[in-house]
């Protein structure tokens, strides 16, 4: 689960990171207000979406007077940012990070990520900061540290020792960044993230230390131990299907083509999609059902699947396995019932009573195709949406 | 030969008395008599499915000998039902359960390593070895015995790759669901190593998805360990990248862990790839 930059530095002050003073404000009103508050008289603005590549994309601006930070404000909310990350349909930024700018001399990168092929939590540190960090791994391997974090979660002295010397730090930002690498070890593994980005973090003029920008994931399956931070989901960033779904506890993935897709299983739903594909169908939706197609969630199915309106066809492949196949069919002719469903469907059962199961699905006069085979099926819900 | 559970297996549940690990228990009784307890802390003393329920997985040990866990437990408390069956110096320990966070299964992960135990999962179907004994999820009556030793990431993915080369004749010798996380306790390259000793196993399918890099590993010992014909499958040519395709564990990142690469890295090597989904038995078959 992706969070804003503005909840991601909230959390980390928690801890005791240093981050600049900031405010997020989501009208016009609200930005005069913080200005009479906080009196600052350059500001930078950030929009606030779960992507990154906002500065490229014009969602940062730097305003050097009040009627210039008004003007941005004015101009940024509501707007429509596209950035690589974001797709062509881009993001609306309804709200706004400012700051007040700092006096940077010297910018660095530094992260937390887990790692499945170490099974390692790992940190990644680099004294080349505010730019894309794979480029600079791959291009200068030498200015990256990545150090795999204890299983405690403790640095001992001598990893700190090496963090420091790799960035040439000494004095007073030594003991500054050391302290913002303990604590940041400590906030990702207590909120359960998957990664935690600072880039950059900064060192200012002054010789202090601040997260200018923070980038924060979450375990997904570690949610139900989090509710504060699993309520901070805001479902604006994300394909409005996919958060309906994600609502219900379904694996759904919205795309671009015109099949509907219900199977029971991930990787047999991945396969489905790859059979579509492969006899010149483009799938509309990845969606696994789990391990129970009842009638309830046969419908809940429907209903996300078709609340996309390029969706001409829906294929249906349930391995029924332990799920008896008659229990299955009757589940689907209900939902479909119910829901009024006005597009064909193809359904492939596979399992216990399969007999009974096509039986059924062939006798109701909805517009429900029953296939042989998984092979027919997909070829059937390919014809059908052309 | 089973490569790791057969008739003589012990095997108890931890989360018995659980809508899930009741159901999969009586099933797995149904299949063969394999299974001799279970675990619920806290119903200890009762009896369910004619089987004496334990406290604790140390004192179901004591009590009936076994030397396997099947662990229906919900995932809050999964790792630690892991942990305890390790502790308990559980020989095969299979953890059925979908959604153990991150950071809980890498300090099992951690123990693992180390222990002598093995872990099968998590968020997998279980192990089954036709005609001798079922520990897990998946439908018996799909099985047949026979020579075709089957691994796999997925769960009903797996079903129809069974479905296929019991219809081919071919039948399995055993079936391994190493589950969709991408922290799991046995590899593709465990299995293989099994199969490779085993001499009812004549060829092997290797049932993969996006993410990680378990497929390319397997690749690497494949050409170094290898005997045996192998074919493979691989799920989500079509995912897109970035995205988690439902198993926690199927994500393209960073350009990495895409079925292309994956099905390169296997073809390689010699494994013969099948192109879709409908033709695993098939590819199998043609290597016999």
């Amino acid at each position: 689960m992706d969070i804003h930059e503005f909840q991601a530095k909230k959390i980390l002050q928690s801890y005791g990171i240093p981050i600049p003073p900031f405010a997020v404000i989501s009208s016009l009103a609200e930005a005069d207000a913080i200005l009479d508050q906080y009196q600052w008289s350059s500001a930078v603005l950030k929009v606030q979406i779960h992507a990154g590549g906002r500065g490229k994309a014009g969602g940062v601006q730097f305003a050097k007077d009040r009627n210039e930070i008004r003007k941005w404000v004015k101009e940024l909310l509501g707007k429509k940012i596209v950035t690589p990350q974001t797709g062509k349909e881009g993001l609306v930024a309804s709200q706004l990070l400012l700051s007040s700018p700092l006096a940077i001399a010297h910018e660095y990168y530094l992260s937390i990520a887990v790692n499945r092929e170490r099974a390692q939590n790992m940190l990644l540190i680099s004294s080349v900061g505010g730019v894309e960090i794979e480029q600079v791994a791959q291009e200068h391997p030498d200015q990256v540290l990545f150090l795999p974090i204890p299983l405690d979660g403790v640095f001992r002295s001598y990893h700190l020792y090496r963090i420091a010397n790799f960035m040439r730090w000494k004095g007073k930002i030594a003991k500054q960044g050391i302290e913002c690498i303990k604590k940041l070890v400590q906030a990702f593994v207590e909120i359960d993230a998957t990664l935690v980005e600072i880039n950059p973090l900064v060192e200012t003029k002054e010789g202090d230390l601040y997260a200018l920008d923070a980038k924060i994931s979450l375990d997904d399956n570690a949610l139900f131990r989090h509710p504060d931070l699993k309520a901070l989901f805001d479902p604006s960033q994300v394909n409005p299907y996919e958060a309906l779904a994600r609502e219900i506890d379904l694996a759904y993935v919205s795309l671009d083509g015109n099949i509907g897709c219900m199977v029971n299983g991930a990787g047999l739903a991945m396969a489905t999609m790859d059979l579509i594909k492969h006899y010149g169908g483009e799938p509309a939706n990845f969606l696994d059902v789990g391990g129970s197609a009842s009638k309830e969630i046969v419908a809940e199915g429907f209903k996300i699947i078709l609340s996309d309106p390029k969706v001409k066809v829906i294929l249906i492949n349930i391995f029924g396995g332990i799920m008896n196949c008659g229990t299955i069919a009757e589940g689907i002719i209900a939902a479909a019932e119910e829901l009024h469903i006005h597009v064909p469907l193809v359904v492939r059962l596979e399992g216990t009573n399969v007999d009974q199961g096509k039986h059924l699905l062939q006798e109701t006069k909805l517009q429900i195709i029953s296939a042989h085979d998984l092979t027919s099926a997909a070829q059937k819900a390919v014809a059908l949406a052309r | 030969m089973a490569i790791l559970i057969n008739g003589n297996t012990r095997i108890i549940t931890q989360g018995i008395t659980g809508k899930a690990g009741r159901f999969h228990t009586e099933q797995g009784m149904l299949y063969a008599p394999t299974y001799v307890g279970g675990v619920t802390p806290g119903k200890g003393g009762e009896e369910i499915l004619g089987l004496p329920v334990f406290d604790t997985v140390w004192e179901a040990k004591k009590s009936t000998e076994c030397n396997a866990s099947l662990i229906f437990v919900p995932p809050p408390f999964a790792a630690e039902a892991i942990l305890e069956a390790e502790e308990a110096e559980i020989p095969l320990i299979v953890c059925i359960t979908e959604g153990i966070p991150f950071q809980d299964m890498l300090r099992v992960s951690h123990v693992m390593k180390k222990s002598k135990s093995r872990l099968i999962g998590p968020n997998c179907p279980g192990i089954i070895t036709p005609g001798e004994c079922k520990m897990g999820i998946m439908p018996g009556y799909i099985h047949q015995k026979g020579s075709i030793g089957i691994v796999s990431r997925s769960g009903t993915l797996t079903y129809e790759a069974v479905w296929q080369t019991t219809q081919l004749g071919l039948g399995q010798s055993t079936c391994v669901g190493i589950g969709g996380d991408p922290l799991n306790g046995t590899t593709f390259i465990d299995i293989l190593a099994l199969f490779e000793k085993d001499e009812q196993t004549k060829a092997i399918l290797m049932i993969g998805e996006i993410g990680g890099r378990a497929e390319e590993e397997a690749a690497q010992w494949i050409s170094s360990h290898s005997t045996k014909p192998i074919a493979a499958f691989i799920a989500g040519q079509t995912a897109p990248p970035g995205r988690r395709m439902g198993h926690a564990g199927a994500i393209i990142s960073g350009g990495q862990g895409t079925a292309a690469m994956k099905m390169a890295a296997l073809k390689n090597v010699g494994v013969v790839i099948a192109e879709v989904p409908t033709e695993m038995g098939l590819a199998v078959e043609s290597l016999i």
